[in-house]
């Protein structure tokens, strides 16, 4: 009976071609337009980490003066940094910022080309799960030790070195050769969950060598560099001893214990430097924090405001076209009662008139759903194209296969029961002499 | 077979209250072909809507086949209507979108048969009242008198035991009307019991039996045999 409510349905569908393309395009606005904003809600709230959302904690000292930011920074600064690194409680511990430089290799054919790094740990790729199709990371003696050794994606080895096992080649951050000692796999978290100061949407980086090189050779910062305070950077020097924050510092705590003793730690490390001159914010009683992935992530309002907002106005904007399309509905079934009379006289249903009429508002939400999703894919592509939204956020996401349709059915219904429900209660005797 | 007591049927509207049945009493043999007249506006119509239950009624019992069916609800009248009642209406009431066949066609979805069974009935009965290779035509395409032997056919499909007719020959001429008349009459041979409201008094007089409805009343039934004159009136 599906399959007969099915031809049905078409049939009527294609019976009244304006009307139905008519409602058709104003479900498709409706659906297309919720889906953009519930596709860049979905992949700004996406939490990449996963299962170790909990374990991954982002650490942050409140290393301003007095009267200057009411807030924590996202960042540390590198003597910061440097001193946390000496703790051995966390199981790993990584510090990162993001720089970048002109990549090339020796006989490639390829140009050189400006590439995003990122300079790190040799704990980064273990902490955030990160793939590698050969090699891997760097030893963890170069973290003490400075090493000229790199870890690559595929799609730079590809492009620079023609893809395969290139381990133990070497490739040049401007004019400095260094080893390639791995090769990582596609890797692509959004949001970019270990830095999202910098674009949360924006893809990883391609190339990653160790932070303990960063002294000598003095790497720009592709980042933030924030400063609560005046002091010119001179000398790279001078930015290594400032109070400027920009570097990223995780620690992977496993349990709760770890995180209290961590913070213990922390605490007492902000007494030692206080002792030193530093800290001079007196109003709090805390200065530090730790953030796990899900916390940091929402302290980062990686997800805007703005987008929740937006996702409302869609809805709104779907229910007015629901309610225009209830309307059209309503008529046109109304036109169909006296054929509702026969089918009533001899045999049907309420419930099965009501089905019928249903399933026929269904296909037409199925319809809607599948230019929906046409005009949601083409907004996103212009969005990210022309209007300058980060690439990542102009693709959809594998949600939406399951979104649209539930969207679709559900919108549809929702504009169809009233009417559906209209014509089954037909008073067939009403209709039958009148003809 | 049918049988109806003291069945009363008010239509209340805003500003009148219309008693179209006023304590009717009627009694249809198994097998019967009963002749409906009367003046109109008398409740013809309305007391063939009660019967194929169609409507409801404010008063009184009506047992069909034995069972009481003075209060049921939708899925049930459907249910009967489906598979003991045949309808067959003046204006033909055909599914203008829908062919001849998928026409038939339509009660026996409902009633539940596989596509096999159906293809047997549909061509079974399109093929009694003739229009057996006309299948794929739309209801358009035919004469009215065709239509209306469609609606014949869809109403025999179901082999229903009971056929309701509102004035099936009101709105063809009457050579026609005498064509389909004979498709009851042999019908009725068959089995079906018949009541056929008519404006006829022709067609009317080659019935079983005459009943006659005035303002809402069974006021005169008259039995008549092979044609003959009337033998009986009773009040
Ligand atoms: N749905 C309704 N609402 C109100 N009054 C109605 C309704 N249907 C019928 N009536 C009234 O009931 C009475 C009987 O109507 P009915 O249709 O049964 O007459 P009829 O004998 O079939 O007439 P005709 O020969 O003209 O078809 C009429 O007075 C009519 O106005
Ligand atoms: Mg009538």
């Amino acid at each position: 009976m599906l399959t007969h409510y099915m031809d049905l349905g078409w049939r009527s569908i294609r019976k009244t071609p304006v009307l139905s393309a008519l409602m058709v395009m104003a479900i498709s606005i409706g659906i297309g337009i919720t889906l953009i904003s519930l596709n860049v809600f979905q992949l700004m709230s996406h939490n990449p980490a996963g299962e170790r959302s909990s374990v991954l904690h982002m650490t942050q000292l409140w290393s301003q003066g007095p009267d200057s930011w009411e807030e924590y920074s996202a960042n540390l600064t590198y003597q910061d940094t440097m001193n946390l690194r000496q703790s051995d409680i966390p199981v790993r511990s990584v510090a990162s910022f993001r720089s970048g430089g002109a990549i090339h290799a020796e006989g490639s054919d390829a140009e050189p080309e400006m590439r995003s790094i990122r300079v790190t740990d040799s704990e980064f790729f273990a902490m955030f799960s990160v793939p590698f199709l050969y090699g891997g990371s760097w030893d963890k003696s170069v973290d003490m030790e400075a090493a000229h050794v790199v870890v690559i994606n595929e799609d730079l080895n590809r492009t620079f070195l023609g893809g395969g096992n290139n381990v133990g080649k070497i490739i040049y951050l401007d004019v400095t050769p260094y080893q390639i000692v791995g090769i990582i796999d596609h890797w692509m978290p959004r949001p970019k969950y270990y830095d999202v100061t910098n674009g949360s949407m924006n893809f990883a980086e391609s190339i990653y060598v160790p932070f303990s090189l960063t002294p000598h050779e003095e790497f720009p910062v592709w980042g933030n560099t924030s400063g609560w305070q005046f002091e010119p950077l001179i000398t790279y020097n001078d930015r290594l001893l400032s109070e400027k924050t920009w570097i990223q510092f995780w620690a992977e705590l496993p349990d709760e214990d770890a995180q209290m003793q961590f913070s213990q730690w922390l605490t007492s490390y902000v007494e030692q430097q206080q002792a030193l001159g530093r800290f001079t914010d007196n109003t709090r009683t805390s200065w530090m924090r730790l953030l796990d992935v899900a916390e940091y992530l929402t302290d980062s309002e990686v997800v805007p405001e703005d987008n929740r907002i937006m996702i409302g106005l869609s809805a709104l904007f779907l229910a007015v076209c629901l309610v225009n399309i209830l309307g059209l509905l309503l008529t046109k079934f109304l036109k169909r009662a006296p054929e509702v009379g026969v089918r009533r006289a001899i045999g049907a249903s309420r419930r099965q008139i009501f089905l019928q009429h249903m399933v026929e508002v269904s296909l037409i939400g199925l319809l809607g759903g599948v230019i929906g999703l046409v005009w949601a894919w083409f907004g996103l592509t212009t969005l990210a194209d022309h209007l300058g939204m980060e690439e990542a956020l102009g693709r959809l996401d594998p949600s939406m296969w399951i979104m649209t349709p539930s969207i679709a059915l559900g919108a549809a219904m929702l504009a169809g029961m009233y009417p559906a429900w209209v014509i089954c209660r037909t008073q067939p005797s009403v209709y039958l002499k009148s003809q | 077979m049918l049988s109806m007591k003291k069945i009363n049927k008010v239509f209340k509207t805003d500003l009148v209250e219309t008693h179209a049945l006023r304590d009717f009493d009627l009694q249809v043999e198994e097998g019967e072909f009963v002749a409906v007249t009367g003046p109109s506006g008398s409740g013809k119509t309305t007391f063939l809507n009660i019967a194929g239950l169609l409507e409801g009624f404010t008063q009184g019992e009506y047992t069909l086949d034995g069972v009481n069916v003075s209060r049921l609800n939708d899925n049930q009248a459907a249910r009967i209507r489906n598979e003991k009642i045949g309808f067959i209406f003046q204006g033909f009431n055909l599914i203008p979108d829908l062919n001849l066949a998928e026409n038939v066609e339509v009660p026996l979805r409902y009633r539940g048969f596989n596509s096999a069974e159906r293809k047997r009935r549909v061509e079974q009965a399109l093929e009694q009242v003739g229009l057996g290779a006309r299948m794929k035509h739309l209801p358009s395409q035919l004469s009215g008198g065709q239509q209306q032997r469609v609606a014949i056919a869809r109403a025999l499909a179901g082999e229903p035991r009971f056929l309701l007719a509102d004035e099936p020959t009101g709105n063809l001429d009457s050579l026609m009307a005498r064509q389909v008349m004979e498709l009851l009459e042999e019908i009725n041979r068959n089995g079906t019991t018949i009541i056929m409201v008519t404006h006829d008094p022709e067609l009317a007089r080659r019935a079983q039996r005459n009943i006659q409805i005035v303002d809402g009343q069974v006021c005169d039934f008259t039995l008549y045999q092979g044609g003959d004159e009337p033998q009986a009136a009773r009040a």
